[in-house]
């Protein structure tokens, strides 16, 4: 039974504001708390970078790592930022076809589509067309150049 | 026998030359322009100079001979295997299809496909580094299955021709193709 139009009109409104990208408060108070807590964060790896460690035995805090790492880190997350591009680039390269490869031709899709009888009044099922028939009507025929 | 000049994805100017032996037998040449006398010489000066530079600094003669020999095993392992002075494809029609190139030092490699294995040579467009090619290919039929595809065999590789090229040579096969279908 069809439910009334606006009802449905309702239901399809709520089903796709689930994934819209605007602007919602419960989004504003997420990125409040991520900028507190990385605010936070930056601090506190200030204050165990700067303070003699001495001061901090004397505290209590005694296991932490060596202050090399204040330095370290960072410089690592740098060269591995900049190493991730240029992997990227090389697994993008790697992973497409090379000229001789049938993916360039057919993938397992096309190979295994249904082809239907040709009726008159009826329009055509969407399928992938075989590149020979392309390029004759592209190439052989006058009208494209 | 019509000689055409034609231009290749870099830009560089390429040749093709088409000899129509008969009417079921066509040949295609298509000619990459020569090594370059002044690259062979701009390449050789760097790769000297900066083994002179490292000469200099590090007073070990062996860097010199190794930059020697290394100069000339590369230009000859250049010269003998990667740079491919012309391309024919060879079309005969109900025989089959000869592609053979021919590297700048004389050497020819030969591959010959029967017209029985040959499903269709068609004009395709892949990615190839940063950018979309034309390319001209030979499909090979399934020995099971005679309308699917078993493997592609791209020609024209070192000289890749751009589309006004192609399509002349396409043009010209698919007269042949049609008729010893």
């Amino acid at each position: 039974e069809a439910l009334p139009f606006r009802l449905q009109l309702k239901i399809r409104r709520s089903e796709m504001q689930v994934n819209s990208p605007s602007p919602v408060p419960e989004r504003a108070i997420y990125g409040f708390v991520l900028f507190l807590a990385a605010q936070l964060g930056f601090f506190l790896y200030l204050l165990w970078a700067v303070v003699p460690d001495v001061w901090l035995h004397w505290v209590g805090l005694t296991y932490w790592p060596q202050k090399y790492w204040a330095l370290a880190g960072p410089v690592y997350l740098l060269v591995c930022l900049v190493v991730c591009f240029v992997l990227l680039f090389g697994v993008n390269m790697i992973n497409t076809a090379p000229l001789a490869s049938l993916h360039n031709i057919s993938d397992a899709f096309s190979r295994s589509q249904r082809v239907d009888e040709d009726h008159a009044a009826v329009i055509p099922r969407l399928r992938d067309l075989s590149i020979s028939e392309i390029n004759q009507k592209f190439y052989l025929t006058q009208t494209h150049s | 026998m019509a000689e055409e000049e034609f231009t290749d994805i870099n830009g560089n100017s390429i040749s093709l030359e088409c000899h129509t032996h008969s009417s079921f037998c066509k040949e295609f040449t298509v000619t990459s322009p020569k090594l370059s006398l002044r690259r062979v010489m701009v390449i050789t000066c760097c790769v000297w100079l900066f083994a002179y530079a490292v000469f200099f600094f590090t007073a070990n003669t062996a860097v010199l001979s190794s930059a020697i020999i290394l100069t000339l095993v590369g230009m000859m392992v250049h010269i003998h295997f990667v740079k491919v002075d012309h391309e024919t494809l060879l079309v005969i029609g109900s025989l089959g299809v000869q592609l053979s190139s021919s590297y700048a030092s004389g050497r020819e490699s030969t591959t010959f496909i029967e017209m029985s294995k040959l499903k269709d040579i068609v004009i395709n467009e892949a990615i190839y580094m940063q950018s979309i090619i034309y390319y001209l290919c030979i499909l090979i039929k399934d020995p099971v299955d005679s309308e699917k595809v078993s493997s592609v065999v791209p020609l024209f590789q070192s000289s890749k021709p751009r589309l006004n090229c192609l399509v002349e040579v396409y043009r010209s096969c698919q007269e042949i193709l049609t008729e010893s279908r």
